[in-house]
């Protein structure tokens, strides 16, 4: 039983829980699956409508014959697999254990505090594993080499353009073409397979998490946010693609098999 | 070949692990991801150069190992399946494939006044488009299988989660 005001706060709680699990890369099902849960450890029932850019949700309070509906847009954050870990196991300890909405907001608070892993390490990382992924490609030492170095300079720029916020799609071909022109620069090189090279180069940029995010709300009926996901995704590597084919272009005939 | 699908597994363990990074998994999670990425791919090369399968099935059936593990190793470190399978498909993304196509509409749009050409190049564009999107539909579907086959234990998997810092 709750009263209007505290009917309310929890409504706006688990309006900000669910945008921020579903802008963390959270498929759609589970969102409204961890959203119901905490709503079910304070005696509420939810409903939620979920789009690509927004959530509409109401919350029940059958007992008082109340309920309250909130529309929260989703922010356009970064994919995070800790903070995905870390709500969902939220969810199921205020199920297991109830607490007060203010030792739930608290605790929610700390998790979104968390700081993500060092941006140098992770460019270190990206830049790894794109040199081995050269391999996959049946890539020689040479073109692994180039590829580290085009992956790390392509991502720290692709981390500058984020950071002075210009729009995503373009600094996806501006970083694309960056990447794979420096990677075309081994057509120069005997001792390097430039086609595999400036093939790899490109690949950190793929955007795994909402391929496959949008698959699988396709599976489990969510189709029109499934389909904007996928939407984003191709449009992701469609500007891979422009920024390629530039760099392809001004290279064609070194790049020719 | 046990040569050189173990080296290929360790780059495919190592691309998953530094692919991951850039989504923020929880530090635990790492060694796993890299487990998961080496079995797939380990298997995925296995199929096509040892039993001649192809690429697809092959894909499919490795995605369903990965997703299989994601589901046993999630219970075991409280992780959803989702944030173990999704880095450990990534070195499966068939990139090579997916480029050539673009290099088959840059040549195809050269080659207009030639039609035997540009009908070589257009075939050689959906040759690989095709191959692309079969394999990315079946890394999806092979790694999501687990979920939905065993729903009860996926969507529990972060249950008993110790607070950070707890």
């Amino acid at each position: 039983m709750h009263n209007s005001q505290k009917l309310k706060e929890i409504t706006v709680f688990i309006a900000d829980y669910a945008s921020v699990l579903l802008g963390s890369g959270v498929h759609c099902t589970r969102v409204i699956r961890n959203s119901r849960r905490i709503g079910e450890s304070f005696g509420l029932d939810i409903k939620m409508t979920v789009f690509a850019s927004s959530i509409i949700l109401t919350v029940i309070d059958a007992a008082e014959d109340e309920m309250c509906t909130e529309v929260v847009v989703i922010p356009q954050i970064p994919v995070s697999f800790e903070l995905n870990s870390e709500l969902s196991a939220l969810s199921w300890r205020v199920h297991d254990n109830p607490m007060g909405i203010g030792a739930l907001k608290a605790e929610y608070q700390a998790l979104l505090a968390k700081p993500r892993l060092n941006s140098w390490i992770v460019t270190f990382l990206v830049s790894l594993a794109n040199a081995c992924f050269c391999r996959l490609f049946e890539g020689n030492l040479g073109a692994m080499t180039v590829v580290f170095v085009t992956t790390f300079i392509g991502f720290r720029l692709l981390r500058f353009l984020k950071k002075n916020r210009v729009d995503h799609f373009l600094a996806v071909i501006l970083v694309s073409f960056v990447s794979s022109a420096l990677a075309s620069l081994s057509v120069f090189l005997q001792e390097v397979d430039a086609n595999i090279a400036v093939a790899t180069s490109v690949l950190f940029m793929v955007p795994g998490v909402p391929l496959i995010t949008g698959v699988i709300d396709i599976l489990e009926n969510h189709t029109l946010i499934g389909f904007a996901r996928l939407m984003r995704a191709f449009m992701i590597v469609l500007c891979l693609a422009v920024g390629l084919s530039c760099s392809m272009v001004i290279f064609q005939k070194g790049l020719l098999w | 070949m046990v040569g050189e699908t173990l080296i290929r597994a360790l780059c495919a363990a190592v691309a998953a692990i530094g692919f991951g990074a850039v989504s923020n998994p929880c530090r635990r999670s790492f060694a796993v991801i890299g487990l998961l990425a080496a079995a797939g791919y380990a298997l995925r090369y296995v199929l096509m150069q040892g039993a001649g399968i192809d690429i697809a099935t092959a894909t499919l059936l490795a995605s369903m190992l990965i997703g299989f593990g994601s589901l046993w190793l999630g219970k075991v470190i409280h992780s959803p399946m989702t944030t173990l399978y999704i880095p450990a498909l990534l070195p499966m993304v068939p990139g090579m494939y997916a480029y050539k196509a673009v290099f088959s509409i840059i040549l195809f749009m050269q080659n207009l006044s030639d039609p035997v050409q540009a009908a070589v190049h257009l075939n050689a564009f959906f040759l690989n488009v095709i191959v692309t999107v079969s394999v990315i539909l079946c890394m999806t579907v092979g790694a999501s299988l687990p979920m939905f086959l065993f729903a009860r234990r996926a969507i529990s998997l972060t249950r008993g989660r110790k607070k950070p810092g707890a």
